[in-house]
């Protein structure tokens, strides 16, 4: 059975005194398995938002169903499988981090030992063990985000939905949130989460979703969803030094485009064959060649390719 | 444990937690040390009176007490809901696992925990002022004292209804304005038996009058009761009576509340 599952989902906002309809999400489906981590990625405005909001009971769909391990989204049932962190996340600032873990503890019905057990596992795990008892209004972004990385986890959660849980995080922080994600997966916990730093979705997602004008353009394992084919090859040469300056000449006037860079000469061509005969050419000559780096389709590409097509 | 001891559980998470959002506000220290220096003003003006020092202090200890309790009501009750909206802190608290009835109820219940605080505070102090005074404090002072919470408690359920669904400023003026009419129903019925007797308007200021919380029921001292004058100082209520008061504080409070919950429940959080 899919822990996640969305059918059909539709959100519909009337606005303003002329009840004017925004058609915010227009009939998405899809399922997320047990134990993966997944990307739910889109441009600003795509609908992720609101549909996270769906799944935890902030708003109720126009249309359509989400549900949670086959409770519907929203209910009690399957708000205690879940751990959330909202996008920007707001806490109450005039409590500390034990104490809003605490409040949390209480929510999931967890007695007063194991509250303070896993609410000092936890303030260690996100390194805010150093925070004490100062109220969250004076912590930091990064402080913030991970406090609620914390509270996300305080019930155990069986799906872990963060929306955007990278925000505010210097490079070391985004290093630690993404080996806990893995930590999560590897104990078995699901992941769904939205970013916009795409570099992340490559490296954490087994799946992952676009969504574009409330649509959902693709959803799939990344390895199907990205064209394995060969895009183009970087060669980055150097001849050595004395070399006579006609190989030089001659090298750099073969087909493809030639630049001199700080780590050397490089070409870059979209034929493998060419690079390959390149290569070959550079040793004939004495060169070195220090590598030779194939590119294929990114997540990047590929998202750009689908909010261009959906005319974002 | 059994789903109701889970339940209540999840209800006392929600209010300890506005109990503490409370108790760190400065604006509330604030007030009630106001209600305090108020007191302490009362000694002064006791003085000024021909030995009826305890009398000044119990009239107007009794009206600070009402006065900033129904600041403190208004100020902390429509902005109960409306502060969760503002500080996005709905986006935390709904997706735990509680329902969002429960959450309406913790939210009451700590702010009734609060309440009945601060008044047993400003009561405290109000006895020691009247000891030290030569009075007692008795119990016609502590049947006051419960009145008075009782009304800051059905303020609450009416100010939560308002913020349910509209901004705190409106909230506000809206409880504010139920507060002016419901304390002056004897004025009110009065005036639409007299003049008015037989006219769609006198008909209409009835059923505002009807339809109003009763908020006089509960600050009685001064007023006249089934033609007799109730006094704190002699023939004030029996306990009868505030047990009825209390019934009718309920009754109209978890209608009020009832409603805040039906209109919190299908609301978006956007």
């Amino acid at each position: 059975m899919s822990i996640l599952e969305v059918q059909d989902l539709r959100k519909t906002f009337t606005r303003g005194f002329s009840r004017r309809k925004t058609e915010a999400v227009r009939g998405i489906s899809f399922a997320v398995e047990r134990g993966q981590i997944f990307g739910f990625l889109g441009p600003n405005g795509a609908g992720k938002t609101t549909t996270i909001k769906i799944l935890m009971g902030l708003i109720f769909p126009t249309a359509g169903s989400a549900s949670v391990l086959g409770a519907p989204a929203g209910d009690r049932r399957a708000k205690a499988k879940l751990g959330y962190l909202p996008e920007n996340p707001y806490f109450y600032d005039y409590l500390s981090a034990p104490e809003l873990l605490d409040m949390v503890g209480r929510l999931h019905g967890l007695d007063g030992s194991a509250r303070r057990k896993r609410s000092a596992e936890l303030i260690e795990r996100v390194g805010l063990g150093h925070a004490g008892k100062r109220p969250l209004r004076s912590f930091s972004k990064g402080m913030l985000q991970r406090a609620g990385l914390a509270q996300a986890l305080m019930g155990d959660p069986e799906l872990v939905v963060l929306d955007e849980p990278m925000s505010g995080l210097d490079p070391l922080g985004r290093k630690e949130v993404r080996d806990l994600l893995f930590e999560l997966r590897d104990a078995g916990k699901t992941v769904f989460f939205c970013t916009h730093i795409l570099a992340d979705a490559s490296m954490l997602c087994d799946r992952v979703a676009i969504i574009v004008k409330g649509k959902l353009r693709d959803v799939g394992p990344l390895g199907e969803l990205l064209s394995p084919k060969v895009q183009s090859v970087d060669v980055v040469w150097q001849l050595p030094d004395g070399a006579e300056t006609g190989a030089l000449a001659a090298l750099r006037e073969r087909p493809g485009e030639h630049e001199t860079t700080s780590e050397g000469e490089v070409m870059r061509t979209k034929d493998p064959d060419a690079a390959q005969a390149f290569v070959a050419a550079v040793i004939e000559r004495g060169g070195a060649v220090h590598s030779v780096h194939p590119h294929r389709q990114s997540l990047e590409e590929l998202f750009v390719h689908e909010a261009l097509e959906a005319g974002q | 444990m059994s789903p109701f001891g889970q339940s209540l559980g999840r209800i006392w998470a929600v209010a300890l937690n506005t109990f503490r959002e409370a108790m760190r506000n400065r604006v509330l220290a604030v007030l009630v040390l106001f209600a305090v220096g108020l007191m302490a003003f009362s000694l002064v003006l006791g003085e000024l009176s021909l030995h009826e020092e305890v009398r000044v202090i119990k009239d107007i200890g009794l009206a600070g007490i009402s006065f900033v309790g129904i600041l403190i009501a208004l100020f902390l009750g429509v902005n109960l809901l409306s502060k969760e909206l503002d500080r996005k802190t709905v986006f935390f608290v709904i997706p735990k696992p509680l329902h969002r009835w429960e959450f309406l109820l913790g939210k009451f219940v700590g702010m009734g925990v609060t309440l009945a605080l601060l008044t047993g505070l400003m009561a405290a102090v109000l006895a020691g002022f009247v000891l030290s005074n030569g009075g007692t404090h008795g119990v016609a002072m502590l049947r006051a004292e419960i009145l008075v919470l009782l009304e800051l408690l059905l303020l609450t359920t009416v100010a939560m209804l308002f913020s349910a669904f509209s901004s705190p400023y409106l909230s506000a003026m809206f409880t504010g304005a139920l507060w002016v009419i419901g304390r002056n129903t004897p004025e009110l019925t009065a005036f639409a038996g007299g003049k008015l007797d037989g006219s769609p308007l006198g008909s209409l200021l009835n059923a505002v009058a009807a339809a109003v919380p009763d908020f006089h029921l509960f600050y009685i001292s001064g007023g006249n009761l089934e033609g007799n004058i109730v006094s704190i100082h002699e023939g004030f209520v029996s306990w009868t009576y505030v047990a009825q008061a209390a019934g009718y504080a309920g009754l109209y409070g978890g209608a009020c509340l009832l409603l805040a919950v039906a209109l919190f429940s299908r609301r978006d959080f956007t």
